[in-house]
């Protein structure tokens, strides 16, 4: 390790690496307002942090369940409590770029959320964050600070800049013009070098569509929309090639530089990114090894006797050096030790800074990185107090609206297949109980007929809405999490947006059965068959809705779905005689809308009309009134379906709506 | 680290049919490729934005692409995403899509390669590193040798186990569960070294790697390259494509090429790199990763036009460098060389004595079992789920009962149509679970020609039949008799089969589609719509069958479902008599009173059934073997694609 003790000074081979750079890297002239950011500066602070994660916590109670763990033994193992956080002092001031490097499981994305206020499972031991001298709150985290995540949450099916224009209606304060928003939206994708794919969707695993960097930038360009004060970042270069990654953290220095605060977590950066950072903070297992500026990290570590070794990436050798080697027993010995020594050594050194930050010389006190006040005379006035600024929630609700629509739209694959799905559904169904021959449909296939009406769509109706639900999830979670919008306008254009689909989809499934299985041929009665099924596949809609808002997972809630649906479909009244039911199925059964639907179709197919039927050469004339009878569906007069029916619809609307109020879902990544 | 040297691999190397290529004085292997091209043509916008849809563009991926390499080198391709890599690497293996757009020859060792001799020829390993998740490291790889070596003895195959085990020092975890992402197993890097050394087993000649690194952190990352330059310093070559590889690396690899739009830009050992970008006039600062360095230089800035333009010249000009430069006229030289030496080196093959076909379906077997049967949730599952289902049904219904005018047809035909429609269902399930990443690892290995697609798919087939029937017996016993159907034990044992045999055929139909339907999704609303439509032109319990259309009528004979309803009602009402209503009750009263016998129902609506009866129960356990052979046939086309 000392061998290659030929050490060049720092600061020679930095300014000549800037030169060279400068000839590819194309330092652009800071000619987009948004980059500077006019708010009062922001001052961000950790005190004598200690942090303790609950491991166990963080395994998904429905994981539990299934290692078959019970959940009076979850609390109880102390192992799983691991500290990931010790001791971390910490002051950056906007206008500086704080880069936190260490191997991975070195309590960085921790750090972040700590910050962020999104602990998991984690607790405060002592110490605490401070923002602008205040205690940091989710309100106060959600006003200022700007998170983008590792994992990327966009609509698959909306190109990248609508994407972006979507987010700018939302996230941007009211008196910005239109154009204003589009012209932030092209600089972003400018910004990003997204032009390419500015117009391609955005797609997932699934669906095939731009590239996984260039998602990472339309996620880092969703936060760097809204211009906030704080920006932070989760690994925001892993997954990028090396030349995008550089552009990012130029980019990220010049917002830096516009008096903003930008804190970045990095696995291991290369050289050149390294050079662009001001401070860097080195920790190792939750230690700090170093915190100070990025270019006096080779010095300090050369003073303790660990100089860079020549060619070679400087944050590369000295996050190799106070990583943990796990490969052997005596090797982690060896290395937990080094690192231990390096993090005592640290505190030792900057005990006497105030700001906790080790520097080269001791006169050396002001900041390097000196906040350059812009002195462009027309910056956009960014408001202190975002909130109230934000677009109400009518407007709100018109955005998302759009959003959604455009969203299902584009989905042309999804949209034909549920709509071939319909009308092969209502063919089949038609042809099968074809009733234009001359004898017509028996009393008892006119009764099936109505009952697999009924039942048979909502089944993939609701494995359906159900998916869609959850892949959709993530968004919104972090969504409502930042504060972007609330959830009555998401649940309201949430189900406005699927009405027009529903009312497609019952329209293609449900004219073709009635013409074809020749039910009785006047409008009064199609129309009160028609706003029969339109009601119960709405139910089943409005259930699924409610059942993916309640549950976890995807599995769960396909199986509720399932569950429930069964019941009610074995409850509906055809299956099992309505008489035969003992009390629990009997009470399930009132609330079953397979069952309502199917005694006001009966009632309406058979009240009025009179079969007859041929025994041998004896023609009984039946009235319909006696088949509903028969299966005991006469109870009630036909007008008691459609009001049961809509109370089922509206309670599970209800249900739905507090389950997204109360019920924070988020999607199985986050655990 | 790895164990420097493992002579047992060298000696079994030496054994096989490409032996001869390594003894001292001869050549050695080589690929040369001259002047690959290759382009695709796509639309430029989606569809929604109709007039960017109509427009397609051709795009260039490969463009003029040459380079040679020797056996004992490892070459590492560099390059920003987009910049055509992973096509090289697909084309020097032959797997591009489109052949018609492909220009250019790739040689080994001055041959060109016939279609089917690549996968015997290259180890290609992909970027996602399918393994099967309950099983051991060293089980994993004793199941690949097996099925790539013939039967030797089982200890030759342990030894050459063991040996791969050291050399790429995965010993320590030998007996760890390799796991997925909700299982606990090995880490990352040691995955990615499990798949490495399952492509050793083959001692191939040529490895190809597609961004092995990727994912990994920096420290295993290095450790691999490591790995892979010794294994290609021991008479292999070895191609990589690399993101973001450390400046360590710098000097590990023979031949480093740079990619960037599809132009190779510089391909040469690393001094000959400096010392080509130096004179072109960007020397490498000294803090700084050359790597990196090189592959921003060559990068196209696409933020704005000018930039775009500015860029791209720059890299015209080091391509234009490189065509003028002595290194390339080298290598020219050096293909023209191979292609014209009079006694062309063999091609150098993997190994490959597999077994016969049967023995490899054995072992797929025993593969396949061992690595379900670690998965004790998912055990119990399959084996309950069944009764779960009963349960409800049980809960529901409670007791059938013998009054008709109570509804004792309505719930025996609902019953009979539960029973019917749900097994195929969870059979389904099953399939839809399982079976998907076994899919993928037969894809995957059947590439590197270790067994055929439809072998996997055989053993899979054989593996579930316990399951199923244990399932449905559990099932069958259960409601059965809680229900309280025709009390008789040969009735019982008809009823169970006829459950067995439409759960077997659910999952069967389901793997038929599965062979040619990739996304386990839509396989899975495909089979419900299925399902439920053959339930109900089949049965004939929600639609009298004699009074359906024609055409209908027709395809009812094609369903399973109408065999096994059949069979069910005539199990159940043959011979039973029921009670109607009070003993004052007529049959004007209550329409339903017509069926006091169960033999009414019968000829009612089943008047085919009762002589059928025998023929009914064949021809539904035909639908077995049928289904397993067009299974076969779905799998032996997706061999072709």
């Amino acid at each position: 390790m000392k061998e290659t003790t030929e050490n060049v000074s720092l600061d020679d081979a930095s300014w000549r690496q800037t030169k060279t750079q400068d000839t590819i890297f194309h330092s652009e002239e800071d000619n987009s307002l948004y980059f500077t950011y006019s708010g009062k500066s922001n001052v961000l602070e950790v005190k004598d942090l200690n942090y303790q994660v609950n491991t166990a916590s963080q395994i998904p109670w429905y994981e539990k369940l299934a290692q078959m763990k019970m959940p009076w033994t979850w609390k109880s193992d102390p192992r799983s409590h691991v500290t990931v956080i010790q001791n971390l002092n910490l002051k950056v001031r906007s206008g500086q770029m704080l880069a936190i490097i260490g191997t991975t499981a070195g309590g960085k994305t921790s750090l972040l959320d700590v910050i962020t206020c999104r602990d998991h499972g984690g607790k405060i031991k002592s110490g605490q964050v401070m923002i602008n001298n205040k205690p940091s709150t989710p309100q106060l985290v959600r006003k200022c600070i700007a998170h983008v995540r590792q994992d990327d949450r966009l609509l698959p099916h909306l190109t990248v800049r609508e994407t972006l224009l979507f987010i700018a209606k939302l996230r941007l304060p009211k008196f910005f013009s239109d154009s204003q928003r589009k012209k932030r939206v092209e600089d972003v994708i400018a910004e990003l070098r997204l032009r390419q794919c500015a117009n391609t969707r955005v797609g997932n695993e699934c669906l095939r569509g731009i590239s996984g960097g260039e998602r990472r930038r339309v996620s880092i360009g969703v936060q760097l929309l809204w211009n906030p004060g704080i920006l932070i970042l989760d690994e925001p270069t892993s997954g990028l090639d090396s030349f995008t990654a550089h552009n990012l953290v130029i980019t990220l220095s010049r917002l830096a530089r516009g008096n903003r605060l930008v804190l970045l977590s990095l696995h291991q950066p290369r050289s050149d990114i390294f050079q662009l950072f001001d401070l860097v903070l080195l920790m190792s297992s939750g230690l700090t090894a170093y915190c100070g500026t990025a270019k006096d990290m080779v010095q300090y570590f050369t003073e303790l006797g660990y100089p860079c070794p020549r060619y070679s990436n400087p944050a590369d050798f000295y996050v190799d050096l106070t990583s943990i080697d796990k490969q052997t027993a005596e090797k982690e010995m060896e290395s937990k030790k080094r690192a231990n020594t390096l993090a005592n050594l640290f505190v030792e050194k900057v005990k006497h800074f105030d700001d906790f930050l080790w520097k080269a010389t001791e006169g050396d006190n002001t900041d390097n990185t000196v906040i350059k006040q812009r002195n462009s005379e027309e910056v956009i006035n960014m408001p202190h107090d975002l909130n109230d600024q934000l677009p109400g929630a009518l407007k709100q609700f018109t955005i998302l609206l759009s959003r959604q629509v455009s969203n299902d739209f584009r989905d042309l694959s999804t949209l034909l297949i549920h709509g071939f799905e319909a009308l092969l559904m209502s063919l089949l169904i038609g042809f099968l109980y074809y009733g234009h021959e001359k004898n017509g449909l028996s009393i008892r296939d006119t009764t099936a007929l109505l009952y697999m009406i009924g039942a048979l769509i909502p089944f993939t109706i609701i494995l359906d809405v159900v998916a869609k639900c959850h892949s959709e999830r993530a968004m919104l979670y972090h969504d409502l999490e930042g504060g972007m919008y609330s959830v009555s306008p998401y649940f309201f254009a949430k189900i406005l947006g699927e009405l027009p689909e529903h009312c497609i989809f019952v329209v293609i499934y449900g004219i073709p059965i009635y013409w074809l299985a020749n039910l009785v041929p006047d409008p009064e009665h199609f129309l009160l068959n028609f706003l029969l099924l339109w009601l119960v596949v709405y139910s089943a809609r409005a259930m699924a809705l409610w059942v993916a808002a309640l549950l976890p997972t995807l599995q769960l809630s396909a199986f509720l779905g399932n569950v429930l649906f069964t019941s009610f479909y074995l409850s509906g009244g055809f299956v099992i005689n309505l008489n035969s039911l003992w009390i629990v199925p009997f009470w399930v059964s009132k609330i079953s809308f397979l069952r309502w639907n199917f005694e006001g179709m009966m009632q309406v197919q058979f009240t009025d009309t009179i079969y007859e039927m041929t025994d041998g050469n004896i023609t009984y004339q039946i009235p319909g009134k006696l088949v509903t009878q028969a299966l005991d569906l006469d109870s009630h007069p036909l007008y008691v379906s459609y009001f049961v029916l809509t109370g089922i619809i509206c309670s599970f609307l209800l249900l739905y709506y507090l389950c997204l109020r109360f019920i924070k879902q988020k999607s199985t990544q986050d655990w | 680290m790895s164990g420097r040297a493992s002579p047992t691999l060298e000696n079994s190397g030496s054994t096989g049919r490409t032996g001869k290529g390594m003894t001292v004085g001869q050549l050695p292997n080589s690929i040369s490729v001259q002047g690959v091209s290759y382009t695709i043509r796509e639309r430029v916008g989606p569809w929604w934005n109709f007039s960017l849809y109509c427009k397609k563009w051709t795009r260039q991926i490969l463009k003029d692409v040459s380079f040679h390499i020797e056996s004992g080198q490892i070459m590492g391709i560099l390059g920003n995403s987009g910049s055509g890599k992973t096509a090289l690497l697909d084309a020097i293996s032959g797997r591009l899509g489109h052949k018609d757009n492909f220009f250019g020859d790739v040689y080994v060792n001055g041959h060109q390669l016939k279609r089917e001799q690549f996968r015997d020829c290259f180890s290609y390993m992909p970027q996602t590193d399918t393994l099967l998740s309950f099983l051991t490291v060293q089980e994993s790889l004793t199941y690949t040798a097996l099925l790539t070596l013939k039967m030797c003895s089982s200890s030759s195959i342990k030894k050459k186990v063991d040996a791969v085990m050291t050399e790429l020092s995965l010993s320590h975890i030998a007996d760890k569960i390799i796991g997925s992402w909700n299982v606990a197993g090995i880490s990352g890097g040691e995955r990615r070294r499990v798949s490495v050394a399952a492509q050793l087993l083959q001692d191939p000649k040529i490895m190809l790697l597609d961004e092995p690194t990727t994912g990994l952190d920096c420290l295993t990352a290095n450790q691999l390259v490591l790995l892979l330059s010794e294994l290609a310093h021991r008479d292999r070559i070895v191609i990589l494509t690399i993101h973001q590889p450390r400046s360590e690396l710098f000097k590990l690899f023979d031949k480093i090429a740079i990619m960037s739009f599809g132009e190779m830009v510089f391909c040469g050992n690393p001094m000959e790199m400096i010392s080509f970008f130096s004179d072109c006039g960007y020397s490498c600062p000294e803090q700084s990763n050359p790597f990196d360095f090189y592959v921003d230089l060559t990068s196209v800035d696409t933020r704005s036009k000018e930039h775009e333009l500015e860029t791209y010249s720059r890299v015209q000009d080091f391509v234009s460098a490189y065509r003028n430069s002595e290194i390339f006229s080298k290598v020219l030289a050096a293909i023209e060389k191979t292609k014209y030496t009079k006694e062309l080196p063999p091609i150098p093959f993997k190994k490959k004595d597999s077994p016969n076909g049967f023995d490899q379906i054995l072992i797929l077997l025993r593969r396949t079992t061992r690595n379900l049967s670690r998965d004790k949730i998912g055990i119990i599952m399959r084996l309950l789920q069944n009764l779960l289902f009963g349960l409800f049904i049980a809960f529901f219904l409670l007791r059938l009962r013998s009054d008709v005018a109570q509804g004792a047809v309505q719930d025996r035909v609902g019953l009979i149509y539960q029973c019917v429609s749900a097994p195929p269902y969870t059979g389904m399930l099953n399939a839809v679970a399982l079976f998907p990443p076994l899919r993928a690892i037969s894809d995957q290995e059947s590439k590197d020609g270790l067994y055929k697609k439809w072998q996997m798919l055989v053993a899979y087939i054989i593996h579930f039949l316990p399951f199923s029937v244990i399932s449905v017996a559990i099932f069958s016993t259960f409601i059965y008799w809680t229900t309280g159907l025709y009390p008789d034990a040969s009735r019982f044992g008809i009823f169970f089969a006829v459950v067995l045999a439409s759960h077997m055929i659910g999952e069967l139909l389901t793997l038929v589609i599965l062979g040619m339907v990739q996304d386990p999704n839509i396989v899975q609303s495909g089979i419900v719509l299925l399902n439920s439509a053959g339930v109900i032109v089949g049965t004939g319990l929600v639609r009298t069958i004699e009074e359906m259309p024609a055409p209908l009528k027709l395809l009812s004979f094609f369903t399973f479902q109408k065999y096994s309803s059949e069979v069910l009602v005539v199990n159940e009402f043959y011979g039973l008599n029921f009670t109607c209503g009070g003993d004052n009750s007529s049959t004007a009263n209550n329409p339903a009173c017509v069926f006091s016998q169960g033999i009414r129902f019968i000829e009612e609506n089943y008047p085919r059934a009762l002589s059928w009866f025998t023929a009914d129960v064949l021809i539904l356990y035909a639908f077995i073997p049928v289904l397993v052979i067009i299974a076969i046939l779905s799998f032996k086309l997706r061999e072709n694609y």
